[in-house]
This record gives C-alpha cells, sequence and structure tokens, in this order.
C-alpha cells in the first residue's frame, strides 16, 4: 500500500490514478495519525522550496514524517520538489530542509558549457542510471523522463547518487541514501517509464 | 539530451473541442476527454488545453472538466482560459495540471503574474502571447480576449515584461496563421527568442512535421505546439487524432538538430 | 419468462438464451439450417463470385469517372471495414473515399489503424464528428430504458451519417465491410434490435432524454432501404461475401503490410461496444454474442466447436477490466458508478416495451426474401 503525503502541494491525483490503474492500493494522507500507519510513502511537490516547507510545517505532518522515515525507516519516494526538500537547505529558499540526505539545492548556472542556460530545465530527457537501483528496473532504455525544475541536487558525497540527466552537463537527477529515494524529474508525468518507476516503488524488496 | 517538446494544443468551446482558422469560425472536433485520453495512449510530450470561451464570457476557469482532464493525463498538462485570479492558479495546479496558461490577464492585471510564480513557482506561469500581423511583414500586434482587444505592445517588448514579472514560459501564438498550415511565423518566434531566455513555445501554422522541423532547426530547444496538425488529416479536414510516434519524433529530432545536439 | 430446459446446437454454438431459438431432431438449430439452405447454396466466394464482384466494381468505376471518388467505405479501423478498404483499393481498383463517424468512443487503436491505412493506400478521408452532448444524453436514455440494444446510438448515427452524405453527394455506391464469412449467424433482434428504427430511437429519447436531438443524423428503415435504395439508386455492395474472406489472413496481411494493430475481440475498436458486449449485455441480460460470433465462424469453417465451447467457459472480460471498464464508462458519460450500476440492476425491458416499426421491418424482411434480394436475415 502507497501513502502519498498530500500536504497541499504535488500532483496526488495523477500518482493516484496511476496506482489504481494498476491495481495497487494507494492513499493520500493528510494528518500525522494516517501518516503513522503509512508502510511506504510519496513525497511529491512542485512550485518553490520555501512555500513547500511552509505548507509541511502547516499541515502538522512534518514530525510524523520524520519518525517515519528516520525512526522507522519505512520507504520514502520524493518527487521534484518533495525530492529537494529531503536536502539540508536550497538556494531558492531560506527555510531548511529535511535533512534526510546530505547535500544541497543548488540553481543551475547562467551559463553551462559556455552557453546560456534557459530555466527552468523543461522538457524530457534521457536519465542514465549506473548503479542499476531498483526503481529502474525493466524500465526500457535508453529511459526518458519529463523534467521542469531551475535547481537542481548536489549531494555532499558521490555515493548517493543513482541517476543522472545532461542539461548542458551531467547533473544528478536521483539519489538514495537507504529508505530515502527521490527523483527531480516528474514519473507521474512521464508515460510508460514513471508508470514503471512507481511500480517498482511499491514493489516489496529493496525499493 | 534535453529534446524539443512536440504539443497538440486543443480548443474547448462550449464545452467541446474546436478548430479554429485566424481564431474565428470554429470546426467541431469532438469531446476533448477522449481526445485528452488517445493523446495520452499516443505518449504524446505535453498538451496544452485552452477554454477560449471563459475569459470573453467572464466565467470561472471548468474545474471538472480540468480535473477529468488531468487524470486522463500521464504527461504535463497546461491549461488555460479564464484565469484572473490568483486562486484560480492554486486551485488548478492543486487538480494536478503542471502549468497554468494566462493571456488576458497578462495585459490587464500583470502582477498577477508576480503573485502566482511566487505561489505555484514561475515554472508554471505561462504566459500565453497572441499576435497579429495586420498583413503579411508588418509589424505584429498582441491581441486579448480572442483578437478583439489590442494590447498596444509589441509582441517581443510584451514577453519581456512577462518574463521579469515571473512568467516562466512564453506561448507565442500567431493568430494570423493559426489554422492556416503554411508554417510557423519563425520571424515572429525569433524576436520572443531574443528578448527572453525562459523556454518558448511556438503555435500557429504548423501544417506537416516539416514545419516543426524548421522551427527545431532554428531555435534549437523550444517547443513546438500544434493545433490542426494533429486533429485533422487530409484535404477534407477529416477529424482524426495523429501523433507522430517515438521513432519518427527521434528522427525529426535528430535530422533538425543535427550534430551540435540540444543547444538550449 | 422461458420455461424451456437449457438447450445448446449441436453444430454451432447458439443456445435458449436466444429465446426464439428452434431445434430439429438432430439437435441442430435454425440458425445453423438458414445457413446450410438459403446462404450457402447462393454464397459464391469461386471464380463465379470473383467475377460478379469484378462486374460490379467495373460499374462502379465507370459511373465514377471524371469525380474524385466512386465509392464511399464506411471505416471503423475494425478488421472487416479496414480489410475492405485494402481490398476496394488494391484489387478492385476503385477509388473510394473513407468514410469514418466518430461517436466519441473511438479507441486509439481504431484511430491508429484508420491512419495507417488511409496514409499507406493514399486514400482521402471524411469524418463526421457526432455532438457528444447529444450522444451521450441518446446514450443515457437507452441505459434508462432498460433495453438490451443500447448500442443503437452508435451504429444508427454511423448509417444515418453514411446515407445522408452520399445522398448529399450523389454518391451512388456505398461498400460495407458486412459478410458472411464472420457474421452468417446473426444477432437475434430480441439481442440487438434493429439499430435503424427510427420510430423507436425516438420514442426512447423522448421519454428519457433531456435535451433535444437536433444535430444527431437520424435515418429511417423506410429511407435507407426504399427511398435511397430505390428512388436515389443508391447501392449498398459487400465486396467480401465474392471472395474467400478469412479473418486470420486479413489481420495477418493488415498487420504486415499497414502495421495494423489487432483487437482483442471483434468490436472493440470502441470502447462502449467493448463494455456493451463483454459486460453489459452478457451480465444483465445473459446475452453472450460470442455464441453468435464463433457460431459463424463453426459454420464457415474458421473455428472448431470445441475450440468456441472451450473459449465461451470464461468470460469475455475478467473482473479487474469489467471494474475498469465500468469506471471509464461512467466517466465518460459523466455519471457516477452507482448510477450506471443502478441502470444494470434496474428491471430488463425489450424493444417491445417502447414504440417501433417493427411491423415494417417483418413485411420488408419478407417481400425481400420473397424477391430473392435478401437471404438470411435477422430474425
Amino acid at each position: 500500500m502507497i501513502a502519498i503525503v498530500d500536504y497541499g502541494l504535488g500532483n496526488v491525483n495523477a500518482i493516484e490514478n496511476i496506482y489504481r490503474r494498476l491495481g495497487i492500493e494507494v492513499v493520500a494522507v493528510r494528518t500525522a495519525s494516517e501518516l503513522a500507519k503509512a508502510p511506504r510513502l510519496i513525497l511529491p511537490g512542485v512550485g518553490s522550496f520555501d512555500w513547500a516547507m511552509r505548507l509541511l510545517d502547516r499541515s502538522g505532518m512534518r514530525g510524523a514524517l520524520d519518525e517515519a522515515v528516520l525512526g522507522r525507516r519505512i520507504p520514502v519516494l520524493g518527487i521534484c520538489v518533495g525530492f529537494q526538500m529531503m536536502l539540508r537547505r536550497s538556494d531558492e529558499g531560506v527555510l531548511p530542509g529535511l535533512g534526510w540526505i546530505e547535500g544541497d539545492v543548488r540553481k543551475f548556472e547562467p551559463t553551462r558549457s559556455g552557453q546560456l542556460t534557459r530555466l527552468p530545465h523543461m522538457g524530457w530527457n534521457d536519465v542514465r542510471s549506473s548503479t542499476r537501483d531498483p526503481i529502474f528496473a525493466a524500465l526500457e532504455e535508453p529511459m526518458r523522463f519529463y523534467f521542469l525544475h531551475s535547481y537542481y541536487i548536489q549531494l555532499a558525497a558521490p555515493d548517493g547518487e543513482i541517476g543522472t540527466a545532461d542539461y548542458q552537463g551531467d547533473f544528478c537527477c536521483a539519489a538514495r541514501r537507504d529508505n530515502v529515494v527521490g527523483v527531480q524529474f516528474h514519473p507521474e508525468k512521464s508515460h510508460q517509464w514513471g508508470v514503471g518507476l512507481l511500480r517498482n516503488f511499491a514493489g516489496s524488496g529493496t525499493c | 539530451m534535453l529534446r524539443p517538446r512536440i504539443s497538440p494544443c486543443l480548443l474547448v468551446h462550449e464545452g467541446g473541442l474546436v478548430k479554429t482558422e485566424r481564431f474565428g469560425n470554429p470546426k467541431y472536433v469532438g469531446d476533448p476527454i477522449n481526445a485528452v485520453r488517445i493523446f495520452n495512449e499516443k505518449e504524446v510530450d505535453e498538451i496544452i488545453v485552452l477554454d477560449i470561451d471563459a475569459t470573453v464570457r467572464n466565467r470561472e476557469p471548468d474545474y471538472d472538466l480540468i480535473r477529468r482532464l488531468a487524470a486522463e493525463c500521464r504527461m504535463p498538462l497546461c491549461y488555460g482560459g479564464g484565469v484572473r485570479k490568483l486562486e484560480h492558479f492554486e486551485r488548478i495546479v492543486s487538480l494536478g495540471v503542471e502549468k497554468v496558461a494566462v493571456g488576458a490577464a497578462c495585459c490587464e492585471q500583470p502582477e498577477l503574474i508576480t503573485k502566482a510564480a511566487e505561489v505555484v513557482g514561475s515554472q508554471s506561469v505561462v504566459a500565453v502571447v497572441d499576435a497579429r500581423r495586420p498583413s503579411p511583414g508588418a509589424p505584429p500586434t498582441v491581441l486579448t480576449r480572442n483578437a478583439t482587444v489590442d494590447g498596444r505592445v509589441a509582441p517581443a517588448d510584451h514577453a519581456r515584461r512577462l518574463e521579469s514579472l515571473g512568467a516562466g514560459e512564453i506561448l507565442v501564438n500567431s493568430i494570423d496563421r493559426d489554422g492556416m498550415r503554411v508554417g510557423y511565423d519563425c520571424e515572429l518566434v525569433q524576436s520572443i527568442r531574443d528578448a527572453v531566455s525562459c523556454p518558448i513555445t511556438a503555435l500557429g501554422g504548423a501544417g506537416s512535421l516539416a514545419h516543426l522541423g524548421e522551427l527545431f532547426k532554428h531555435f534549437g530547444i523550444i517547443g513546438a505546439s500544434a493545433g490542426s496538425l494533429f486533429v485533422f488529416k487530409g484535404v477534407y479536414k477529416a477529424v482524426l487524432i495523429s501523433y507522430p510516434n517515438r521513432a519518427d519524433r527521434d528522427r525529426l529530432v535528430a535530422e533538425s538538430l543535427g550534430p551540435r545536439g540540444g543547444e538550449a | 419468462m422461458d420455461p424451456r430446459p437449457y438447450q445448446i446446437c449441436s453444430n454451432c454454438v447458439m443456445d435458449t438464451t436466444d429465446s426464439l431459438i428452434t431445434f430439429d431432431d438432430a439437435g441442430i438449430c435454425d440458425h445453423c439450417r438458414t445457413f446450410e439452405r438459403t446462404i450457402k447454396p447462393n454464397w459464391r466466394t469461386d471464380a463465379r463470385g470473383r467475377a460478379e464482384i469484378e462486374r460490379i466494381a467495373e460499374g462502379i468505376r465507370q459511373e465514377g469517372r471524371g469525380r474524385d471518388f466512386d465509392c464511399i467505405i464506411g471505416m471503423s479501423g475494425g478488421i472487416d471495414s479496414s480489410y475492405l478498404v485494402y481490398l476496394a483499393k488494391e484489387e478492385l481498383g476503385l477509388r473510394p473515399l473513407v468514410f469514418h463517424v466518430d461517436a466519441g468512443w473511438n479507441s486509439q487503436e481504431a484511430v491508429n489503424n484508420i491512419e495507417r491505412i488511409v496514409d499507406r493506400l493514399n486514400l482521402d478521408l471524411f469524418t463526421e464528428v457526432i455532438d457528444w452532448e447529444e450522444m451521450r444524453d441518446l446514450q443515457l436514455a437507452y441505459f434508462r430504458a432498460g433495453v438490451p440494444h443500447i448500442d443503437t446510438p452508435q451504429d444508427h448515427a454511423f448509417f444515418a451519417t453514411m446515407y445522408n452524405f452520399a445522398e448529399q453527394h450523389g454518391i451512388r455506391h456505398i461498400l460495407t465491410g458486412a459478410n458472411y464469412s464472420t457474421e452468417c449467424v446473426r444477432n437475434p433482434i430480441e439481442w440487438m434490435y434493429y439499430q435503424s428504427d427510427s420510430v423507436q430511437l425516438r420514442d426512447i429519447h423522448s421519454r428519457f432524454g433531456s435535451r433535444p436531438l437536433v444535430k444527431f443524423p437520424i435515418t429511417s428503415i423506410l429511407r435507407h432501404k426504399v427511398y435511397l435504395r430505390y428512388i436515389k439508386r443508391i447501392q449498398v455492395v459487400a465486396p467480401l461475401n465474392h471472395m474467400p474472406y478469412i479473418k486470420a489472413d486479413a489481420m495477418t496481411l493488415l498487420a504486415d503490410r499497414f502495421g495494423w494493430q489487432p483487437y482483442p475481440q471483434k468490436h472493440f475498436e470502441s470502447r462502449f461496444t467493448r463494455f456493451y458486449e463483454g459486460f453489459w449485455l452478457l451480465g444483465k441480460f445473459g446475452y453472450d454474442v460470442r455464441r453468435v460470433q464463433f457460431s459463424s465462424l463453426i459454420l464457415t469453417g474458421q473455428m472448431t466447436r470445441e475450440d468456441a465451447l472451450e473459449r465461451l467457459k470464461a468470460p469475455p472480460l475478467d473482473a479487474a477490466t469489467i471494474a475498469q471498464e465500468t469506471a471509464f464508462v461512467a466517466a465518460k458519460l459523466r455519471i457516477t458508478e452507482d448510477e450506471l450500476m443502478g441502470y444494470f440492476r434496474a428491471p430488463n425491458k425489450t424493444y417491445r416495451d417502447y414504440r417501433s416499426q417493427e411491423s415494417v421491418y417483418q413485411v420488408g424482411a419478407w417481400a425481400m426474401r420473397l424477391l430473392g434480394l435478401t437471404r438470411g436475415g435477422k430474425r
């Protein structure tokens, strides 16, 4: 069963729809007590970092979330800003992140590889994974996902990186630390690759 | 490599899908939900749905339709039409829509762009620039409200201002080429490209995949949107939903972008 | 209520769910007997049949000279109409206008198949899009009427539009994919009443519809079988009856040549038809249209009775698919699943509960048989 943290941001409906059509039980959780019972979580997010952190705090689920992820160590998948929130801090805002993954969220440089960086990074891009992480299992290669963001994850240590994409230079677009996994792209809007990734996340085992 | 986007653009009029010519003469195309569903199964890059009644009839966005459209999309959805308040942005995004398009409000209350960008993020704010050349080759001006109100501004200046206010994407639409299938107004698109650094989507005039290729050749990574091309077939303008498959799209992009790859 | 003991034909797989079925002493049903006695002897798929269709084609070609096209073919994206388009262009040398009626239920596969065939054969396409709001309202009216033939709105719209178009543009030849090979056994009227009966359609709409039918195309049996046929001389030709038509071979050919995508079952090019035939008709009334389809294939040697019986053991759609399709249909019709299932559980009605032109059909069918103008036919 998948629980989507519904703190007011992110495409909860789209993720729910995908799981329903796959026949996988899914529920949106809005309170700390609902969250406490969840066996597996998805933390979605769109918009700005501070706005997302503020909404998460206001939802009253922040404590239960930390307890579930750091205490009970249940699997959690962060999507886009949901992933960014798992880091320590972001160039985009002033509030601290959840700090589950060591690293920061940086803005794409104004120029990369000598060219003007158009922001946001928007559109379909290839994702390469050298670590064979279970969330990418059985996805058709080359994998492609939909991106929509102006900030990217910079991990403190490279060993957490499980996926990269090239936007005028490689950047980390997926990372994992034990039970915590995050993806910068939008699996709920990435057709078969996204459906496959979400299905993999719902699977049993190390995912 | 980041790919240029190819996005069908669908117009909703009185609850049904229509296709226009130069913003007039709407021809009925069918049920919006079924069209979006078929596009979803064809794995389109993105889809744009614009309600052309809401603003001129002073109506709220059709949230029921939006919710049902969003439920069909395993790809990003951009929705526009009747967006006049911050609450509209918030509600539409909460229904599972990635981007919200605004047209008239860009002229009538541009401060809304800034407020919306703060709340939902500029990546979700798409500024629609409808432009018409009074005659071929004449400089274009911005029009709003289904081309009935003169915005009294050049498209490039307008786009530049909207980007600085917080718009994350510019959708530039050639009114005179709408439904004409003669190719994009690349000069118009160039003027926008010169004015802003955020992503751009071109709309109006595409009649063949070659026109898309031409756009990509000129501009590299850009959004190519089209209505007639993906909804009509042949000399009788038979309604039939089509979209190039992945292999054809990749080939088109490879041929257009050439060895230099995707310059943004 | 049918107090008859259950019986299934010893030759095909039609059974007493067709309440008018009769069996002879050998346990063979009247569908089989009709086929043996009246259809088969006159069904020529050999050189004679070929010569006949060539003659008809030549007539069509002659009449169409100088015009943009010489005939129209209604194409749903299904195997019969897809193959017919190929046949008409490649083998009969005709110049058809491909005609498609979009009633709002097209599956992606159907749309894709139409596109591929039209493109590869370099043909022109004309589409009529039925006003969805009117279509939806009429479909809901049929659900509320409680009758089995809830697929009538789609079918009726298809025929009405085709005939209207042919009449408006002065086209005298309509090619249809109707064929004995897969359709020699017809759906009993009890299961699927005449979709062209406009008296019934209007009665059901007036009782259960909620908005006027303005744009929806309406035809009538007298109009298209008598007026258009004999006065305007619009001829309907079924070329698939004049040559060997083996469904499996046709599918292979279309897949190889055009990348045509097959469907899991007949009529799955419309998601409504899939729901209707795969779940509604069977679940609400006990009518399994596969019996009719398989029986046709048995009689034409394309399926064994054992194979048919085996396949009939399992329902056409599994529980998960039924749940998914029910949700889909309800959402598309903008009603709740509760409302939809309410119609499912409501008392079963028949076409006789509403006004109809049945007598006209009966007289007409009798007259056509007498004049040798038709064989077999619905009952």
